[in-house]
């Protein structure tokens, strides 16, 4: 039974200019609202791809690497934190599906 | 290419803007198509099935061709019912699928949308515009150009390029349908799914005895109950040649209220015991995810024209799940001819103000998309309550089991099963109230 972890599944997902230390990150999260006044920190389960993580203290982070670019977080996200983008070809990152 | 004006600019090269594309070369229109990722379909995910006949309308005989982009046409299909124990299907299989044109192709878009853009180029190279219409990849529209209140082109970084018309087939995640207002800034989760997918190769061989398909006949299996974790939604299966495509839809309000992970649930699906037996083995080659929209239509874009620019596909969040099929990728196709046709009339009269461009709208309405669109909103919401994506599936699988367990004690009417099976799961009167529903929506 092949019952994936969340992080072998990303580990088969091609990203584009992967090698790049540098990307411009496309989708730009004000977590200071998700870590004042957000009752659900929805984006912490519902993320697909776990870009939204919770600390210990119960403190939203964002990282924009491992986005597949699903649109999740900017419909769920009802509090206005989350300002979503596609990314730049040549200076972001983002997916290419191989089977799609 | 700066300088010069097209006909049109089609945003996204997906399927609504691929079949749009190959009938403005058909057509013998000068447009230009832009793509953002490295190629057509390299940013595309559906479940999927292409179902219906429209594709032999973009390539004609395209059954005949040996490595087209397709996987497998549908030969069966399957409906499965689900609690934590047991399944109970409904399952169709008939020869008459194997007549062309298909009624259903089942594709993996990355490979797909490519094949169907190398269509397009070769429609292009045989138009008037050979060398004067293109397929731009790698680029991303920042904006669609305004001049008072008309669509006049599109910007990408600090450059422009000019057009009577833009068509935005960009997709769900509609930023361009929202730029022009043509859609709210904010689209909120209500009536929106996370679709979740894992691509699983097998050796092809095992595949077809396993599934009991011969030649590139296919099977389509969709479910409902447990299989969602008690969010709304449902599962699917779809055979490709080698590899199956698994998934589910899950309601992203009801993710966000239970406190779900669609990861998760997807777990939790593929450990049940008819879906772990159907899918043992094999390897998991791609994991993915997309939204997509339920059908229902209070979430549509306000109009799908306004002067210079049309509205297509998934973008216009035409897509919709009735209890018959996920329907998505035929009204893409559907929606980008009738919008191309469209700006084909535009041209003839030089008039690509909406007065020309409501035509769109009309021709849509009166096609098979928003025909079905409109008729089936009852069965849409139906679908999308707790009944029928918990109540009902659990109902028929305790009737399943009393009816299809032999125990050599007195064995009950299959009434008096069936009445205990719907005092423990649900009550007469709201199945009453349900069944009026579905005869009255289906």
């Amino acid at each position: 039974m092949n019952l994936l972890k969340l992080t072998e599944r990303l580990g088969l997902v091609s990203y584009r200019n992967q090698s790049k230390s540098e990307i411009k990150p496309h989708i730009i999260v004000d977590t200071d609202i998700c870590n004042s006044t957000c009752p659900h920190k929805c984006t912490t389960y519902v993320c697909p791809a776990n870009c939204y993580t919770m600390d210990e203290n119960g403190t939203v982070h964002f990282q924009v690497e491992d986005c597949i670019e699903c649109g999740t977080c900017m419909y769920a996200c009802d509090q206005g934190a989350v300002d979503w983008n596609y990314p730049d070809p040549e200076i972001g990152r983002g997916v290419t599906w191989n089977y799609g | 290419m700066e300088d010069e004006k097209f006909d049109c600019i089609i945003v996204g090269a997906g399927v609504a803007g691929l079949a749009a594309a190959m009938t403005l070369a058909r057509n013998n229109m000068k447009f230009l198509l832009i793509e953002k990722g490295e190629f057509a379909g390299s940013k595309n995910v559906s479940g999927g099935v292409i179902w219906g006949n429209d594709l032999a309308k973009l390539v004609p005989n395209y059954w005949e061709e040996k490595d087209a982009g397709w996987e497998r046409y549908i030969t069966q299909r399957r409906l499965t019912f689900m609690d934590e124990q047991s399944s109970f299907s409904i399952d169709f299989k008939s020869s008459h699928f194997r007549e062309t044109p298909y009624s259903g192709v089942v594709v993996l878009r990355s490979k797909f949308d490519r094949w169907l853009a190398g269509k397009v180029e070769e429609a292009i190279a045989e138009s008037d515009f050979a060398m004067d219409s293109f397929i731009a990849t790698n680029i991303k529209v920042d904006e669609v150009l305004m001049e008072d209140g008309k669509a006049v082109g599109i910007r990408t970084g600090e450059e422009e390029f000019h057009a009577n018309s833009v068509i935005i087939a960009e997709g769900v995640n509609n930023l361009l349908t929202r730029q022009v207002g043509l859609q709210d800034d904010y689209v909120p989760a209500d009536h929106m799914l996370t679709g979740i997918k894992e691509v699983i190769r097998y050796d092809q061989e095992k595949l077809e005895d396993r599934f009991q398909l011969s030649g590139l006949g296919g099977m389509s299996n969709e479910y409902i109950g447990y299989a969602t974790d008690g969010v709304e939604g449902g599962g699917f299966l779809y055979t490709n040649r080698d590899t199956i495509s698994i998934g589910l839809v899950l309601g992203l309000k009801d993710l966000r209220e239970k406190g779900k992970s669609p990861h998760d649930i997807l777990n939790h699906f593929k450990k049940h015991p008819a879906v772990e037996d159907t899918i043992r083995g094999g390897e998991v080659v791609e994991y993915s995810a997309h939204v997509v929209s339920s059908g229902d239509k209070r979430l549509m874009p306000k109009e799908l024209y306004k002067d210079g620019v049309l509205i297509c596909g998934e973008a216009a969040n035409l897509l919709m799940n009735a209890g018959k099929a996920i329907q998505g990728m035929d009204y893409a196709m559907r929606s980008g001819i009738l919008a191309a046709e469209t700006i084909g009339k535009a041209k003839e009269r030089d008039d690509f103000s909406s007065s020309t461009l409501k035509e769109y709208r009309q021709a849509l309405d009166e096609s098979f998309v928003m025909k079905d669109m409109n008729s089936f909103q009852d069965a849409v919401h139906m679908l999308h309550s707790p009944q029928m994506f918990k109540d009902v599936p659990n109902l028929i699988c305790d009737f399943g089991r009393k009816f299809f367990t032999i125990n050599n004690e007195p064995t009950p009417k299959s009434r008096k099963m069936m009445a205990e099976s719907i005092k423990e799961h649900s009550s007469y009167w709201d199945l009453m109230k349900l069944g009026f529903k579905g005869a009255k929506s289906l």
